[in-house]
């Protein structure tokens, strides 16, 4: 349909996303780009609404037309070219920037309708979705490094308040399990603390929730991850440690005697990091992951307690990891400035699959909560901008923003879920629109309209 | 024989051969008497008769006295009438040197050419001329030397103007005098010698004088004596050097053919061979090598040198119709220029990689892990961040600027989590490097602060307590006098009070540095630009004492340094280190590193290396097994190095400079005593501002990680991470 003057290209295309093509050789112009492969695709399909997609040549998101790649890689023409499609991430949105007091060490947008965010002040805040903070809490007298919210606590009350279980964990060693209310507008928050975590001699770096909102896991610079059931006790498990001097003690808690939270000890110790832990999640209800400065990416049999297999990587000091949706493989991002995803199957002894590089230190990587699209997870890095990768493309993100408008602020936490990608870090808390894909909401049509345009 | 005197001589000789030419009217005017000639009577008998007569009567009174040769004959002459006297003929015999003679010819030494126009050339004894003998032709002359083999033995008679045969006598003269001897045949050079004087009986036995021996023969000179003086004066003085070295300036000959010439010499190589002509030089070339229009066009465009060929290639139907060669010329210049620009002589160039001379050392990318991007900042907004520290389990910094603020951050995140204010600059800071308690010695002007960081476990935190406040205070009499120690009780501290207080002397100055034992138990302090010139002091936590080291010590010190494994001190004056051993209080070393300002040092982990930067830019590295001297001297940065650190595990360590730079090394030591510590630079970190000529001004690894922790004095401390 074009010129005569132009070359073509003999192309395969395989896909797999839910819009197939016959397995069959196409002749493509070489002065192609993206946008006329994605409309060919569309048209060969017959789709009524058309799926903006992208085209991963050899692992690679093709980004100029088609000549200029083969030209780049060295491709001739008489080679076929196999042609991956898969739909297009469209061009993140920035939804809204709420102001915050303080760094956001950690953020939640699994509420629907509030994003939670824990600070460095050792406050729990609540925004919802009009900027306006619904709830601070003081959890903690010291900086608050993760939390998690228990799925199975949450409540309402006859006001529309729910009542939500959130942990926490925090740098001045303990973590707590509070109950937090989280008021309709007008209404006064409120928040307990219900139990604190003792175990660790080190700030606690992560706490994670399992899906059943029973147990938790904490991990600590101290190298230990401590297991806990989240019942509160009647009574203190841990002693109160001597206070040889009276009132010597530091006081964390600034609650009355009676509403003390109760001291709470775990129920067992995962030992075998060697350095700090920076993460534990779980991956099952009886299986956990964890990563540590100690350059090792563990998987841990909670019940037993045991720890089943070791990824060691050289010279990578894990500071975030995450599970892919579909639970085979890790994704740690370390210091060297790599994500590097682990084959959590593998046997071998070198795991690693892909290693994405980042131009400043990553510090937080996440998957899209929720959804199905198991490729692209979103990661955060010092530098402030938060960048979303496919998995089938190493070389560069599929789509980027700069958080805070680029300010160069950190991102230290992202959290995506719903097409959603809270951002939080030293700028405070930022939230973007990210759309992976398959959703189909009905936000995205416009700018996919306006994409195919 | 051939001159007049011997013809005066023999004159009767001569007299007697005058008979040979008869003449009839010369007879009759002959003055010789040829009477008495035995021979020559038959024809001449009549004239000598009357001569002899004449010549007689003349000469009798004289021949009477004494007679010497033939008697003379007094007759009268036939013509005169008067006596002569007439001699008898002379006999010719062999004893005559005249008996060939003809000297008729009596004209004496006159030139003969005077006779030339006369039909005679003289007159003989007897006043008849003597005519000219014929001449004989140039024929007969040679068909004389045919006829006769003794022709050549002729000489021409002037008088008698004709050829006259040599004697055997005189032949033989003309032999000796040829051969240089002795003419005279008689001459015997080798007669026995006649002794008169030597021989037996014949010695001299009195002396030729009798005069006795003067004094001079036994008594020394005083002039020689003298000048002996003066040259021994001379040599004394060393105006004369005796036993000089000789100067053999003298040219040596030697033979330049003598030795063969030297066959170890290469041959001269051959001149280069014109090359042979190709197709293209034919003069009937083959089609293809002809230039098309296009290239003919481009050859012309061509510059000369450029040129693949110098000509063009030319077809002709025939040599005949071939031009004469143009370029002859050029062509002869252009081999001449080959031959003289051709090398001769097989040069031995060095062909010498230059790179190959720098030593091998690793790629830096092999070296790893090692800091190479900034990971993050702190900033100090009001003040230059002057000291930063890492605490030992890496997890957190602590950093202080000019404007008193003291800020610990973790050291992953960066989040300043808590932010102490003080009076004055903070100089220094460092952590204690003890596991079981936890907290950092602050340096203010004239104070130290210990400090606790926040969130620490209780059992470190009462553990530290116990420390630092005592339940029951020591003994405060063996504290320094002038250091105060004071603590905040245990009851009144909070985290944002100072747990411990060291005052310093009045005027000592801002701490600078603070270095901790490797224990932690004692750490030292020093104190620069007070007023004190000693600034060191050697505080001890649990014995809540401060000493100074050094009642006087010579120069500014700098830098203090515990050796990591031994009781030693290092201290750093402005220009050397001296290592003292604490526990036997004496100096062990004094190294000299050449540095004019030393401004900072760190020893190794193993302690036996030390390195040691000065405000001149130079890095020394001392073997402290080897030499007083350094190991290496290395001079990378532009401006003055403000801090060094060895990492305490891995073989890293950093140089900070007031350039802005940070410059990483990796620095390997080995347990083989043999083998030199390798040092390879291995990256610059850039990234921090100089401001007021100020760049980084302190360096801290991250204790178990590959990490550094920089402060400069543009308010910004920085995370390198690997």
């Amino acid at each position: 349909m074009e010129g005569q003057t132009t070359t073509n290209q003999p192309v395969t295309f395989t896909t797999q996303t839910q819009y197939p093509l016959p397995s069959q050789k196409f002749m493509i112009p070489t002065n192609w780009k993206r946008y006329h492969l994605s409309q060919l695709v569309n048209k060969a399909l017959g789709l009524e609404k058309s799926v903006p997609f992208d085209f991963l040549v050899r692992g690679e998101i093709l980004r100029s037309t088609l000549a200029e790649w083969c030209a780049e890689n060295g491709v001739g023409e008489e080679e076929t070219l196999d042609i991956e499609y898969i739909e297009s991430v469209l061009p993140p949105q920035k939804m809204s920037e709420f102001p915050h007091e303080s760094w956001v060490s950690s953020v939640s947008c699994e509420l629907p309708s509030h994003i939670l965010t824990a600070a460095y002040d050792g406050y729990l805040r609540a925004f919802d979705l009009s900027k306006n903070v619904v709830l601070s809490a003081p959890i903690h007298n010291a900086p608050i490094t993760s939390f998690s919210i228990l799925p199975s606590e949450t409540t309402a009350d006859m006001d529309g308040n729910s009542t939500y279980t959130v942990v926490t964990s925090s740098q001045d060693l303990t973590s707590n399990i509070s109950q937090v209310t989280i008021p309709t507008v007008g209404s006064p928050s409120s928040s307990k603390v219900l139990a604190s975590l003792h175990l660790h001699t080190a700030p606690v770096s992560s706490i994670s929730a399992d899906a059943k909102g029973k147990q938790l896991l904490t991990s600590s610079w101290d190298g230990l991850i401590g297991l806990w059931d989240t019942t509160i006790p009647s009574s203190d498990e841990v002693p109160e440690p001597e206070t040889t001097g009276g009132e010597r003690r530091k006081r964390r808690k600034v609650q009355k005697d009676e509403s003390k939270p109760k001291r709470k000890a775990p129920v067992n110790v995962l030992k075998s990091h060697v350095g700090r832990v920076s993460k534990v999640t779980w991956t099952s209800s009886s299986t956990a992951l964890s990563s540590g400065f100690d350059a090792t990416v563990r998987t841990w049999d909670v019940e037993n307690g045991v720890c089943t297999r070791t990824i060691s990587a050289s010279e990578k000091p894990f500071l975030d990891v995450a599970v892919t949706p579909n639970g085979q493989s890790a994704l740690g991002v370390s210091t060297d400035r790599t994500m590097t995803m682990y084959d959590l199957r593998a046997t071998e002894f070198s795991a690693a699959t892909a290693t994405f590089l980042h131009p400043s230190t990553p510090s937080c990587v996440a998957v899209s909560g929720g959804n199905t699209s198991v490729n692209q997870v979103v990661t955060g890095s010092y530098d402030g901008v938060v960048r979303v990768w496919d998995l089938r493309s190493t070389k560069a993100a599929v789509a980027l923003f700069k958080a805070w408008e680029g300010k160069g602020q950190k991102v230290l936490s992202v959290d995506w879920r719903r097409d959603v990608v809270a951002v939080g870090g030293e700028g405070g808390l930022d939230v973007w629109k990210v759309q992976a894909g398959a959703g189909g909401s009905e936000t995205g049509v416009e700018a996919r309209n306006k994409v195919s345009a | 024989m051939l001159t007049d005197d011997e013809d005066d001589e023999y004159d009767p000789d001569a007299e007697s051969d005058g008979g040979v030419d008869e003449f009839p009217e010369i007879d009759a005017d002959s003055d010789s008497d040829e009477d008495e000639g035995e021979e020559d009577e038959d024809f001449s008998g009549e004239e000598d008769e009357e001569d002899e007569e004449e010549s007689s009567s003349e000469d009798s009174e004289l021949e009477s006295d004494y007679h010497v040769g033939p008697r003379a004959k007094t007759v009268i002459s036939g013509i005169t009438g008067q006596p002569k006297k007439v001699y008898p003929e002379i006999e010719p015999d062999y004893d005559s040197d005249s008996s060939t003679e003809e000297a008729t010819n009596r004209v004496g030494n006159v030139p003969m050419h005077w006779y030339d126009d006369m039909p005679h050339i003289g007159y003989d004894v007897n006043g008849k001329k003597v005519l000219r003998p014929a001449t004989s032709d140039e024929l007969d002359k040679f068909l004389a030397t045919v006829d006769d083999p003794d022709s050549w033995t002729t000489a021409f008679d002037k008088t008698s103007q004709q050829e006259k045969p040599l004697t055997s006598e005189e032949l033989d003269i003309i032999r000796r005098l040829y051969a240089g001897e002795n003419p005279d045949a008689e001459y015997d050079p080798y007669e026995p010698m006649v002794e008169w004087f030597t021989g037996k009986g014949k010695e001299e036995v009195m002396p030729l004088s009798a005069a006795p021996e003067p004094k001079r023969r036994w008594i020394r000179s005083k002039w020689e004596k003298q000048k002996i003086m003066k040259i021994v004066r001379a040599i004394r003085a060393g105006r004369i050097v005796p036993n000089k070295p000789k100067t053999t300036s003298k040219f040596e000959f030697y033979s330049i053919w003598s030795s063969e010439a030297s066959t170890s010499a290469p041959p001269a190589l051959p001149a280069p061979k014109t090359a042979l002509p190709t197709n293209a030089e034919s003069y009937n070339p083959p089609e293809e090598y002809l230039l098309t229009e296009e290239e003919k066009k481009e050859w012309e465009e061509k510059d000369p040198e450029d040129r693949e060929r110098d000509f063009v290639p030319q077809k002709y139907a025939s040599l005949r119709h071939v031009p004469a060669y143009d370029r002859f010329i050029q062509e002869r210049f252009s081999r001449q220029l080959d031959l003289y620009l051709a090398p001769r002589v097989q040069r031995k160039k060095l062909n010498i990689d230059p790179s190959s001379l720098i030593p091998k050392l690793p790629s830096p990318s092999s070296l790893k892990p090692f800091p190479n991007y900034q990971s993050l900042k702190v900033s100090h907004p009001k003040g230059r961040a002057r000291c930063v520290s890492v605490s030992p389990d890496g997890a957190w910094g602590v950093s202080g600027d000019e404007d008193g603020v003291v800020s610990l951050w973790e050291v992953n995140v960066g989040c300043e989590i808590k932010r102490w204010k003080f009076e004055g600059k903070i100089g220094s800071i460092e952590w204690c490097p003890r596991q079981d308690i936890s907290c950092f010695a602050v340096g203010i002007e004239e104070t130290i602060h210990i400090l606790v960081p926040p969130n620490v476990d209780s059992a470190i935190l009462s553990q530290t307590q116990a420390l630092l406040v005592p339940a029951t205070l020591a003994p405060a009499a063996s504290t320094h006098p002038s250091v105060k120690w004071s603590s905040t009780s245990a009851s009144s501290w909070s985290v944002d009070k100072p747990m411990l207080s060291l005052t310093l002397p009045q005027s000592s100055g801002v701490p600078t540095q603070l270095h901790w034992h490797r224990k932690g138990d004692y750490f030292a302090s020093v104190s620069t630009g007070g007023a004190s010139q000693n600034g060191v002091w050697v505080h001890q936590l649990s014995k809540r004492h401060s000493q100074a080291p050094f009642k006087k010590i010579k120069g500014s010190v700098q830098a203090v340094l515990f050796h990591p494994t031994q009781p030693h001190f290092f201290v750093a004056t402005q220009q050397y280190v001296r290592l003292y051993n604490l526990a036997e209080q004496k100096l062990v070393k004094t190294l000299m590193p050449g540095i004019r300002w030393i401004s900072c040092m760190d020893v190794h982990p193993s302690g036996d290396h030390l390195i040691v930067g000065g405000y001149d830019r130079k890095l020394c590295w001392f073997d402290l097994e080897l030499s007083e001297k350094p190991y290496k001297v290395m001079k990378y940065h532009s401006r003055a190095i403000r801090s060094l650190h060895f990492h305490p595990t891995y073989p890293l360590f950093a140089s900070a400079s007031d350039d802005g730079s940070i410059q990483i090394f990796h620095s390997r030591v080995y347990n083989d005593l043999m083998t030199d510590p390798l040092i390879v630079p291995l990256k610059i970190l850039r990234g921090h501002q100089v401001t007021d000529g100020l760049g980084v001004l302190q360096v801290k690894w991250v204790p178990k990680q590959p990490w550094l922790a920089s402060a400069a004095a543009d308010g910004t401390v920085a995370v390198w991470c690997s």
